[in-house]
C-alpha cells in the first residue's frame, strides 16, 4: 500500500510533464515532489505519532528516510533555475528521471522486505543512468554505461544472494527482515554466510565499496551538480541500508563475528583506495567521489563495531549526505564560474564570488570532521570504539588515512580559493541558499540524533 | 525429461566458448530461453492461468524472441563486424570452461550434503552459467557481448531460482522480470548512442575517464 503512494505523485506529474513540455512547470513538479519528501518525513520524526507504527516502519527507514527528503528538498531548490539551457523536452524527460529516480529510493528506504529493496536499488540505476548520461557528451555517456553496466552485475549477484537467503531458510522461506530475524533456529549458517558475501559484493558495488568502486568517480563526476549531489548523498545510503540489515541478521544467528570482520576489512580497504587517488587526481568532482568512498568506508567500520559506534554510524551517514550535497553543488558553482574541473586551472574563488569561496571552504572544514561538523563527533566516537575493542592496528591506520584525506581535499580547497581575481561575478540566490541550510542542518545532526533511542 | 534439458543447456555453454560468431551466441540464447521455459513448466505442480502467462511472457516473449530480436538489430543497425573478437584464444575459453563446470559441480555436491532438497545437476549448472556469463564479460573487448555475458549470467540466475522449487516468492519472479526487460532495454538504447559518439563499440574506446 505505502509503495502505491509513493509513486501516485510521480506518475501522475510525469504524465503531466510529458503531455505539458513545459521547462518551469518542469522544475515546479520536482520542487513540490520534494517539498512532499519534506513534509512527509517532518511528519515521521514528530514525537508519538502513530504514523510511523501504522506503516510498520523503524527507526532506520525514518533516518534514511529523512536524510534524502533533505538533501532532495535542498536539490530541487537548487535546480528551479540552472536548468535553464535545456530544451522543453529535455527537461521533461530530466524531471520524469528525477522523479522516478527519488520515488524508488523512497521504495528501498521505507521496504522492509529485501526483494522489494532489491527491486527498487535496480531501479534506481536505471533511472539515475538516463540522470548521469544527461548531458550526452562522450564522457557522460561512457560514464552512464560503466554505471550501468557495473552496478547491474553487481545488484545480479546482490539478487543471487538473496536466492541464497531464501536457501537458508529450511521452513516456509520469507524475505521479509522482521520474519527473518524471529527465525534464526530454522536457518542454515552454512547458506547464510554465502548469502551474506554475495550481497556484500552485490549492494557494495552499489555503495562503492572499494575494490569495487571503479564507476563511482566517473558517475559522480560527470552527472549534473544536483545529480551528483543526490548520487552521492542519498543513493549510497539507499544501497548501504539492506547491507545493514544483513548484519543484523548475521548477528541474531551468532554470525556476527565474521560479518564485522568483513565490514571492517572492506572499510579499511575503502579509506586506503580513497587516500591513495584523492593525492594524484586534479579533478575535484573526482576528488569529491573519492571522498564518498572513505566515508562508506568509515561508516562500514562503525557498523562492524556495533553498539555506541553504529550509533555513530547512523550520525555519520546523515552528516556526510547533508555535508557532501553542500559540497558537490557548491562544485556546481565553481564549475560554472571557472568552466574547468582540475583545480589547477581555478584560482581565486574567494575573489571572484566571496559567499562559494567560503562555502567551498566551510564545505572543506566540515568535510574533514573539523567541529561543529558531526562528522568530528562519529569519527571521534567510531576511534573511541576502536581503542575499545582492541582493534590498535586498525586505529593507527584509520587516523593515518584520515589525515592523508584531509591533507590531500585541502590542497585543493585553498588551491581553489586563495589567489585573485580582476572581476566579479554575482550569483543568484538558489545557488547558494541549499548549501548553507545543509550545513546548518548537518551541525544540528548529533541534537536530532537523540531521536534514535 | 528436465535432466536432458538441463544437459542441453550446459551443452550451450560449451558451445558459447567456441562459437566465432556473434549471431550463434544470439541462438544460444534463445535456445537457453526456450529451455527455461521448459524447465518452468516442468517444475511447476499446478499452474493457473496467470501464471502460466507470466512465465510465457518472460521466458519465451523476452529472453527467447524479443531480446535477441534487439540484440540482432543492434548488430545490423550499427555496423558492428559478425566476429566476436574475443581477447583469449578458444582453446583457452573451452579449457576455462570446463574448469567452471569442475568448480561449479564440485561446488553443488560439496554444499548438497547439507541442504537434501537442492539437485546438484540443476545447482551446478546453473552456477556454471552465472560463471559463464561473467567470464564472457572479463574475456572479451565488445560491448555487445559484454551484453550477451550479461545475459547468459541472468539466464543462469533465473535457472537458479528455479532450484527453489515452486515456494519462489513472487517479488523473485517480479525481480527478474523487470531487471531484464529494462536492463536490455537501456543497454540497447545505450549502445545505440555510444556508437554514435564513439568510433567503435567496444570497451578500449571507454577509456577518456581514468585517473
Amino acid at each position: 500500500m505505502i509503495y502505491l503512494y509513493i509513486w501516485l505523485f510521480p506518475v501522475l506529474a510525469g504524465i503531466l510533464a510529458w503531455a505539458l513540455k513545459n521547462t518551469k512547470l518542469n522544475a515546479l513538479l520536482v520542487f513540490l515532489h520534494s517539498m512532499l519528501h519534506l513534509v512527509v518525513a517532518l511528519a515521521f520524526i514528530l514525537p508519538d505519532n502513530a504514523f510511523v507504527a501504522a506503516l510498520g516502519l523503524d527507526t532506520l527507514n525514518v533516518w534514511f528516510f529523512l536524510i534524502s527528503a533533505i538533501l532532495y528538498f535542498a536539490v530541487g531548490l537548487y535546480s528551479l533555475q540552472s536548468n535553464t539551457k535545456l530544451t522543453t523536452r529535455q527537461s521533461s524527460i530530466y524531471a520524469i528521471c528525477m522523479m522516478a529516480f527519488v520515488a524508488s529510493m523512497d521504495g528501498a528506504n521505507l521496504s522492509r522486505d529485501l526483494g522489494l529493496i532489491w527491486v527498487f536499488v535496480e531501479s534506481t540505476t536505471l533511472a539515475s543512468a538516463m540522470l548521469i548520461s544527461f548531458e550526452h557528451h562522450k564522457q557522460s555517456l561512457e560514464a552512464a554505461w560503466k554505471y550501468l553496466f557495473i552496478c547491474s552485475i553487481g545488484i545480479a549477484l546482490a539478487f543471487v544472494g538473496i536466492l541464497l537467503l531464501l536457501i537458508a531458510q529450511t521452513s516456509t522461506p520469507s524475505l521479509m527482515i522482521d520474519k527473518i530475524m524471529t527465525m534464526s533456529s530454522h536457518i542454515s549458517p552454512f547458506w547464510l554466510k554465502i548469502s551474506f558475501v554475495f550481497m556484500l559484493i552485490g549492494f557494495g558495488t552499489k555503495v562503492g565499496l572499494a575494490p569495487l568502486h571503479f564507476w563511482l568517480p566517473d558517475a559522480h563526476s560527470e552527472a549534473p551538480a544536483a545529480v551528483s549531489a543526490l548520487l552521492s548523498g542519498a543513493l549510497l545510503n539507499t544501497a548501504l541500508l539492506p547491507l545493514i540489515r544483513m548484519l543484523g541478521i548475521m548477528r541474531v544467528n551468532n554470525l556476527g563475528y565474521l560479518a564485522s570482520q568483513l565490514f571492517m576489512v572492506m572499510g579499511l580497504l575503502s579509506m586506503f583506495v580513497a587516500a591513495v587517488f584523492i593525492l594524484k587526481i586534479k579533478n575535484y568532482k573526482r576528488m569529491l567521489a573519492y571522498s564518498s568512498i572513505e566515508n562508506m568506508g568509515i561508516i562500514l567500520i562503525a557498523f562492524a563495531l556495533g553498539d555506541l559506534a553504529g550509533k555513530a554510524g547512523l550520525m555519520h551517514v546523515m552528516g556526510h549526505s547533508l555535508i557532501k550535497a553542500a559540497f558537490f553543488l557548491t562544485a556546481g558553482n565553481v564549475y560554472n564560474l571557472f568552466g574547468q574541473k582540475d583545480y589547477d586551472k581555478c584560482t581565486g574563488l574567494l575573489a571572484l564570488n566571496p559567499i562559494s569561496g567560503w562555502l567551498w571552504l566551510l564545505c572543506f572544514m566540515a568535510i574533514i570532521g573539523m567541529p561543529p561538523s558531526p562528522l568530528f563527533i562519529s569519527e571521534f566516537y567510531i576511534a573511541f570504539a576502536l581503542l575499545g575493542s582492541g582493534n590498535i592496528f586498525v586505529l593507527v591506520l584509520y587516523f593515518i588515512l584520515l589525515a592523508t584525506i584531509a591533507y590531500g581535499l585541502g590542497r585543493t580547497a585553498l588551491a581553489i580559493t586563495m589567489g585573485t581575481s580582476d572581476t566579479k561575478v554575482k550569483l543568484s540566490a538558489r545557488q547558494y541558499l541549499p548549501q548553507i541550510a545543509l550545513l546548518l542542518c548537518a551541525v544540528m545532526v548529533p541534537l536530532i540524533t537523540q531521536y534514535l533511542s | 525429461m528436465s535432466d536432458i534439458l538441463l544437459v542441453v543447456f550446459g551443452l550451450s555453454l560449451l558451445f558459447a566458448s567456441i562459437t566465432n560468431m556473434l549471431s550463434s551466441i544470439v541462438r544460444i540464447l534463445i535456445v537457453q530461453g526456450l529451455i527455461l521455459f521448459m524447465l518452468t513448466i516442468l517444475k511447476t505442480n499446478e499452474i493457473n492461468m496467470w501464471e502460466f502467462a507470466f512465465i510465457a511472457l518472460e521466458t519465451i516473449v523476452f529472453k527467447a524472441v524479443l531480446i535477441p530480436w534487439f540484440i540482432l538489430d543492434t548488430i545490423q543497425k550499427n555496423g558492428i563486424k559478425r566476429e566476436v573478437e574475443p581477447s583469449v584464444s578458444n582453446f583457452f575459453s573451452l579449457g576455462s570452461m570446463t574448469a567452471i563446470f569442475a568448480f561449479a559441480f564440485f561446488i553443488a555436491l560439496w554444499s548438497g550434503k547439507s541442504s537434501p532438497n537442492l539437485y546438484p545437476l540443476h545447482f551446478g549448472i546453473a552456477f556454471a552459467a552465472i560463471l559463464k556469463g561473467l567470464f564472457i564479460i572479463i574475456a572479451n573487448k565488445k560491448l555487445i557481448t559484454h551484453l550477451m555475458g550479461y545475459l547468459i549470467m541472468e539466464n543462469g540466475i533465473f535457472l537458479f531460482s528455479l532450484a527453489l522449487g515452486s515456494d519462489m516468492p513472487h517479488v523473485v519472479s517480479l525481480g527478474v522480470s523487470l531487471d531484464i526487460m529494462l536492463s536490455i532495454l537501456i543497454a540497447v538504447l545505450f549502445i545505440n548512442r555510444i556508437q554514435n559518439s564513439f568510433e567503435d563499440v567496444d570497451s578500449d574506446e571507454l577509456s577518456t575517464l581514468k585517473d
